[in-house]
């Protein structure tokens, strides 16, 4: 019999909140986290809108590691995970260090640090680029630093699949935790806003103007962000003999690639369903069991166009099953955005209560979107999408967890 | 209950050869990968050298498809793939019907492919840019193209952990198959060599040839040994950086057996812990503690372990960590224990390096034939391994039956992967750890 895993502490940085306390209440009241990008010049460009984490001060969150020696992403991911930890009641100095790792995910590192890289070379420079370019770059330093601020000996894990790595990394801690590798797992994802994802996707014209407008008829594209979340996962049993406080219950997962094209989805949505499947057996669930599904929903009218699909193929042409995209608030955060929208399917299973699809007007079709205002609705099961570059599709599921086994009271 | 999972194929490009049994011959015969970089420019840096593939052109194997949306990590894996599907028997009709994925560790993917991106839209303009490019940006782009190119609808995960990524993506791919989330995976590494990284390894220090040879610290430490790299030898100053990919295909061994592949090899245990000093002398436990666990996750006891495969490149504090924690790990079995290094030849293909020590050890359960390490001729004072040689040896008719790979990264990433002869299979190797009964 595998060992059931529980999300005891949730921790996110993002445009509309730090702390999830924070991020919903925001997401309730359908906030947005929208502004001009402030982090580059964006004159060049036709589009000006980004979602970026206002003000973030690392100093609270940061005191083991030297602030000045840490990219932005991996500043974030401190951030996330020790709010987690303290969200979970966890002091991570009385941890059993060995038994306790970290599973990141990302889509394009401390992207950061590869620009100053490049406005150095341009510049004629490149004397100037010392040790700290491989030191702060790699991708992997995000799973590396959360470890180091923590004392975090066990696993350590950097995922960078791209826009899905917060659920891919999710994914791996429960099999590590699974196999008995560890006791405790910090698993999440983290990026910062950067030139080079900012450029691309506004060359591929998927960024909006304006708002971003998942599954509505007129959506113009996504608005990239950037963030970090962080789930504080452990073995049911021992969350319970510490008496900890269980959002959810990390129920099962399903990961695919559809080996059809590096940015587009497949036509007919047939790995995203194959994940979505594969998930609900690996929870032991019938879709009818799902009561809410959190959208990859970036708000690209293709995206949206197949995920639609997807969800028809796997929960049947007529379902009302509640679905909603929290990007229309957040913004695409990319290798965070997974791991963000795990910890709002956690408050969602553990409170009752759906967060809305914002700027919905005209539906893509008549799915249940949950347009415009949040919703109070009994979650049972909620279900965690997410699809990247590379054809990556993962599907997380969480469930409630009884009173009486522990649960969180909503 | 527990699925055994089984070595079925391997796929390599190397600087020394793009076959297991060509890269096995060129490292017995101890033949250096370094050679004068053409790739890029290496004018203003102090090193000039690297395991640069050459000539390293795609078509020879793939034929006339269209290679433009693949940059050099994407080609040199997409080579390796095709490879490890063709050595395994996987067909493309077998593919059609079954699922296969991928696990690929990779420390950058392209980080030339990257910068040259952000470059062309600083200077030309955002709407310049190449979508093209853009997809290849993304860290996971090597193995999205794979599974393209080859029709790999299975799970699809990269792992990014410096000189480590190999071998923890050969584990992770095994605790999938165990898991029983997937049947049958490529998994391995793929690095390309270009200049973005060599630059920013040369300027941090790491390279051998990084050291200002003028430095009377330098001439005095490590003078001799400034252009070579010498894994565990006194003399080491930095590593040789070297490009490659090389994948093994594992499978669930009743299913491998169900449709009659050829068994190469069992991934019988691994073990990974992480060093929170990065570098520090504690990196020492922290590899000793990962092959703990490989050794109890595979059942096996230290003295069942017939030779080590290190990751050790010439780095100061890895190498000496290393040695320490194999030593540590393996108590009294350590004295005299072969010892290998074949980045004394191979260089440090970062991502790939620790597939290519995996593969290398897989011919060597075959054949017994151990690689020396090139140039070696003294180690520290208190060095803790005797087991090193200069010289290739070859292990006795049916003493190579169980071996261990280990890799530590600079970053602190320990991993140690526990391989078995196939013949063992289902011998004394396979009984149950103690404490755990019959499932």
């Amino acid at each position: 019999m595998s060992r059931r895993i529980a999300v005891t502490g949730l921790g996110v940085v993002t445009p509309v909140g730090t702390g999830h306390e924070e991020m919903w209440r925001n997401l309730l009241a359908g906030r947005c986290g929208f502004s001009p990008v402030a982090s580059f010049d964006t004159a060049a460009f036709s589009v000006h809108l980004g979602a970026e984490v206002q003000g973030f001060d690392a100093a609270p969150h940061v005191r083991v590691l030297d602030r000045e020696r840490l990219g932005r992403a991996s500043q974030f991911a401190i951030a996330a995970a020790r709010l987690a930890l303290a969200d979970a009641g966890i002091d991570p100095a009385a941890v059993e260090g060995e038994r306790a790792g970290i599973a990141m995910g990302t889509t394009s590192g401390e992207p950061r640090e590869v620009e100053r890289f490049d406005d150095r070379f341009l510049a004629g420079q490149l004397d100037q680029v010392g040790g700290e370019f491989m030191a702060l770059y790699p991708c992997q330093s995000i799973a590396v630093h959360v470890a180091c601020e923590l004392g975090f000996g066990g696993v350590n894990t950097m995922i960078p699949a791209a826009c899905a790595a917060g659920n891919y990394a999710i994914a791996h801690a429960m099999d590590v935790l699974r196999a008995g590798r560890a006791e405790l797992m910090l698993a999440g994802g983290a990026d910062a806003f950067s030139r080079i994802t900012y450029t691309g996707f506004a060359r591929l014209g998927a960024i909006a103007p304006e708002r971003c407008q998942p599954f509505d008829r007129r959506r113009k594209g996504m608005i990239p962000g950037e963030g970090a979340g962080v789930l504080v996962l452990e073995p049911l049993d021992s969350a319970r003999r510490r008496g900890a406080r269980i959002y959810a219950e990390l129920a099962g997962y399903g990961l695919s690639c559809d080996a059809h094209h590096m940015t587009a989805a497949h036509p007919e949505a047939e790995g995203a369903a194959r994940a979505m499947w594969r998930a609900l057996a690996d929870a032991g669930l019938a879709h009818e069991a799902v009561s809410y599904i959190s959208a990859h929903g970036t708000g690209t009218p293709t995206n949206d166009r197949l995920e639609s699909l997807a969800m028809r193929r796997v929960y049947g042409p007529a379902s009302r099953t509640p679905i909603s995209s929290v990007k229309s608030m957040i913004g695409h955060t990319m290798g965070a955005a997974s791991a963000i929208e795990a910890a709002v399917c956690a408050l969602a299973v553990a409170t009752d209560r759906i967060p809305p699809t914002m700027n919905l007007e005209e539906p893509e079709d008549d799915l249940d979107y949950v347009p415009n205002e949040a919703r109070d609705h009994r979650v049972e099961v909620a279900m965690n999408n997410a699809y990247a570059f590379g054809g990556n599709n993962a599907s997380v599921i969480l469930r409630k967890v009884s009173a009486a086994e522990g649960g969180a009271a909503p | 209950m527990t699925r055994r999972v089984v070595v079925t194929g391997a796929g390599v490009v190397s600087p020394l050869g793009h076959s297991p049994a060509a890269l096995h011959q060129a490292l017995a015969e101890r033949r250096s990968a370094r050679r004068p970089i053409e790739l890029f420019a290496t004018a203003g840096i102090g090193c000039h050298e690297a395991g640069e593939i050459r000539p390293f052109d795609a078509r020879a194997w793939v034929g006339e498809r269209n290679l433009r949306p693949l940059d050099r990590t994407g080609r040199l894996l997409v080579v390796a793939a095709q490879l490890a599907l063709a050595d395994s028997g996987w067909s493309a009709e077998l593919r059609a019907r079954h699922e296969v994925g991928l696990v690929l560790g990779t420390m950058f993917c392209s980080i030339r492919t990257i910068a040259e991106f952000d470059r062309r839209g600083l200077q030309l303009g955002p709407t310049h840019v190449s979508p093209m490019d853009f997809a290849n940006s993304v860290i996971n782009a090597a193995a999205g193209q794979a599974a393209i190119w080859h029709g790999l609808r299975g799970v699809n995960s990269t792992l990014a952990a410096g000189e480590a990524s190999g071998l923890l993506a050969i584990a992770q791919a095994a605790d999938l198959i165990r898991g029983g989330r997937a049947a049958a995976l490529l998994a391995g590494g793929a690095e390309e060599l270009c200049f973005e990284s060599f630059f920013g390894l040369f300027r941090a220090g790491r390279l051998c040839g990084s050291q200002d040879p003028e430095d009377p610290a330098n001439i005095a430490a490590a003078g001799r040994a400034r252009e070579s790299p010498i894994p565990f030898d006194a003399r080491r100053n930095g590593f040789s950086l070297s490009e490659g990919a090389a994948l093994l295909m594992l499978e669930d061994a009743e299913a491998a057996a169900a449709r009659g592949a050829v068994v190469q090899a069992e991934l019988a245990g691994h073990g990974s812990a992480f060093d929170t000093s990065r570098g520090g002398p504690a990196g020492a436990a922290a590899m000793a503690r990962a092959i703990r666990i490989a050794l109890d996750d595979a059942g096996v006891s230290a003295r069942d372990v017939d030779w080590v495969s290190a990751s050790a490149n010439g780095s100061m504090a890895g190498d000496r960590n290393e040695a320490a924690g194999i030593a540590a790990a393996l108590g009294d079995h350590a004295a005299g224990l072969p010892v290998t290094a074949v980045k004394a030849m191979l260089g440090e293909a970062l991502g790939a390096s620790g597939a290519l020590q995996a593969v290398e050890l897989i011919a060597g359960l075959r054949d017994g034939v151990l690689p020396g390490i090139l140039g070696l001729e003294a180690t520290e004072d208190g060095f803790p391994l005797s087991g090193l040689s200069a010289e290739t040896r070859r292990l006795p008719p049916g003493a190579a039956r169980c071996a261990l790979a280990t890799a530590l990264s600079a970053d602190g990433h320990c991993s140690a992967l526990v391989f078995a002869a196939p013949e063992r299979q289902g011998g004394d190797f396979h009984a149950a750890p103690s404490g755990e009964g019959p499932a």
